[in-house]
């Protein structure tokens, strides 16, 4: 029964497509985001849905549409470099090559298709499109994963959404960083979209997935979740306009909020504090250790999955009662291949130094870009100018919920997130289409400076520069 | 149960809004006439009196 429902929808948007191929690309969002071949029984997983869907927004685009407006950027350029020197870590620089291969298999699509998706985002429904369809695919998981965790509580590595499996955004941590990253673009696509106008039915479907995505630290059980919806609170606050009455209702939502919370999610929160008796915690400061050492003997990295090598031997605090005393507990743990549970030493570790460095950048101009359109339009009343400022908020605020939560969860090369930077890529490109299609950059060193003349509004010139 | 909740929920709305965009030439090009409602069921939806988008 799932099947079929599964692949009659499919079918369904394959059908459409034929109309509006752009369709196909928005399918291949739902389908890396979902994976439905995964949460089907029957012939669904025999398919390699994911690729013939990747195929056909690759064919759709370069065959059947239009390129006017599509920009290759500086951006994407980074994310071309990243992928280009993953395969030669891949490739030639792999510790461990038959596990690297493995993972180069989803990494080079992931990549691959956030370098490609700006080209396709070439109007700003497009744009739109694209993120009620992340918002839409990554709640089916968030709401079913939502509502367990009202009934059942969940649990750590206990809840399963869709299916029970460990992968892509049905991991726990992954989808905790995931949900609250994507509450802003939630909040966004219901208040500024115009694909779905009836507004209140709209905001009232965000406000519910919103809570869903909230629920999902909690029933996962993750700490890492937990810290993220505390950046957010704080991120939030830098562009709410009542900050105290803000902050007034966020405490007091906390407030009523915890004697509901399960006594087993309290227990594993309080234990943030106390890393030194947490083995998952120790564990993780000792392979950043490692990670450091092995990088500097190793600066081009060891390809994907490197932590493989590792081995390390190191002492858990706990305190122990035996009968009215407590003594403390020196334990010695051995740990061989632990992953690195942080995106930055998982590339740092994998990539090298050159890796690293691109992926950084990759990050950081797309932080700037984004504030760069909310300071153009700080003060502007033009509900389409607010729109975009809003959409840029929502991006970055999400964006950084991902690069805190990417501290502690090893999401280097996360799917979901990389789209989010294929976004950013197509909004920033749509912004400054609009710049100047409103005034003319001033070129004080070009001779002649618009030798054809001016662009028609909202078409730059050939080969303009990202 | 749940599960079959949120994939009806979650997939009908984006058939709905892929429906909603089928009509809307803004889609493919920058500055299309905009539909004035997407109501493609109703006749007359041609969407001659639209405005260039925002």
């Amino acid at each position: 029964m799932r099947d079929l429902v599964l692949l009659a929808f499919v079918a369904a948007v394959v059908a459409m497509g034929f109309r509006r191929p752009f369709f196909w690309v928005l399918l291949y969002i739902y389908v890396d985001i979902v994976t439905p071949q995964k949460i089907g029984f029957g012939i669904i997983t025999s398919i390699s849905l994911s690729l013939l869907c990747f195929v056909a927004a690759f064919a759709g685009y370069v065959l059947l549409d239009s390129k006017q407006g599509s920009r290759f950027t500086l951006r994407q350029g980074l994310i071309v470099a990243l992928l280009g020197w993953c395969a030669i870590t891949t490739f030639f620089l792999a510790d461990f090559p038959v596990e690297a291969a493995t993972k180069w298999d989803w990494v080079w699509k992931s990549l691959f298709f956030a370098a490609f998706l700006p080209l396709t985002l070439r109007t700003k429904l497009r744009l739109e499109s694209a993120a009620l369809v992340m918002v839409l695919a990554a709640g089916t998981i968030i709401i079913s994963a939502g509502i367990k965790t009202v009934l059942s509580g969940g649990g750590y590595g206990v809840l399963t959404s869709l299916v029970d499996d460990n992968s892509g955004l049905y991991e726990g941590s992954t989808l905790s960083t995931v949900a609250i990253a994507m509450v802003p673009l939630t909040l966004w696509v219901a208040k500024h979209g115009s694909i779905f106008t009836e507004r209140k039915l709209a905001m009232t479907f965000a406000v519910a997935l919103v809570f869903a995505s909230l629920l999902i630290p909690i029933g996962t059980q993750t700490r890492t979740g937990l810290i993220c919806i505390a950046v957010l609170g704080v991120l939030v606050l830098r562009s709410v306009k009542y900050r105290f009455v803000y902050a007034g209702l966020a405490g007091l939502a906390l407030l009523v909020a915890i004697p509901f919370l399960p006594a087993s999610y309290t227990e594993r929160m309080s234990t943030i504090t106390e890393y030194q008796a947490d083995e998952s915690a120790s564990t993780r400061v000792a392979v950043w250790r490692w990670t450091i050492d092995y990088v500097q003997a190793n600066p081009l990295g060891g390809g994907f999955d490197a932590f493989l090598g590792n081995s390390f031997t190191y002492n858990t605090r706990q305190t122990v009662e035996l009968g009215n005393t407590e003594t403390v507990v020196y334990q010695e743990v051995t740990d061989e291949g632990r992953a690195y549970h942080s995106a930055y030493f998982e590339v740092l570790g994998e990539q090298g130094f050159p890796g690293f460095l691109i992926w950084l950048s990759l990050h950081g101009l797309g932080l700037w870009q984004m504030e760069r359109i909310r300071r153009r339009y700080k003060d502007s009343k033009d509900t389409g100018e607010v729109r975009w400022r809003s959409l840029a908020t929502a991006l970055q605020q999400g964006h950084v919920v991902y690069l805190v939560g990417a501290v502690f969860v090893g999401v280097g090369y996360q799917p979901f997130m990389f789209m989010l930077l294929g976004l950013q890529i197509a909004l920033y490109t749509l912004m400054k289409r609009d710049w100047q299609g409103t005034q003319v950059q001033p070129k004080p060193w070009l001779a002649n400076q618009s030798p054809e003349g001016q662009p028609p509004e909202g078409q730059p010139p050939k080969g303009q520069p990202a | 149960m749940i599960d079959y909740f949120s994939i009806a929920l979650t997939h009908g709305l984006i058939l709905l809004a892929l429906w909603r965009l089928m009509p809307r030439d803004e889609l493919d090009v920058e500055g299309a006439p905009a539909e004035k409602a997407s109501r493609p069921w109703l006749k007359d939806e041609s969407g001659e009196e639209g405005s260039p988008d925002a």
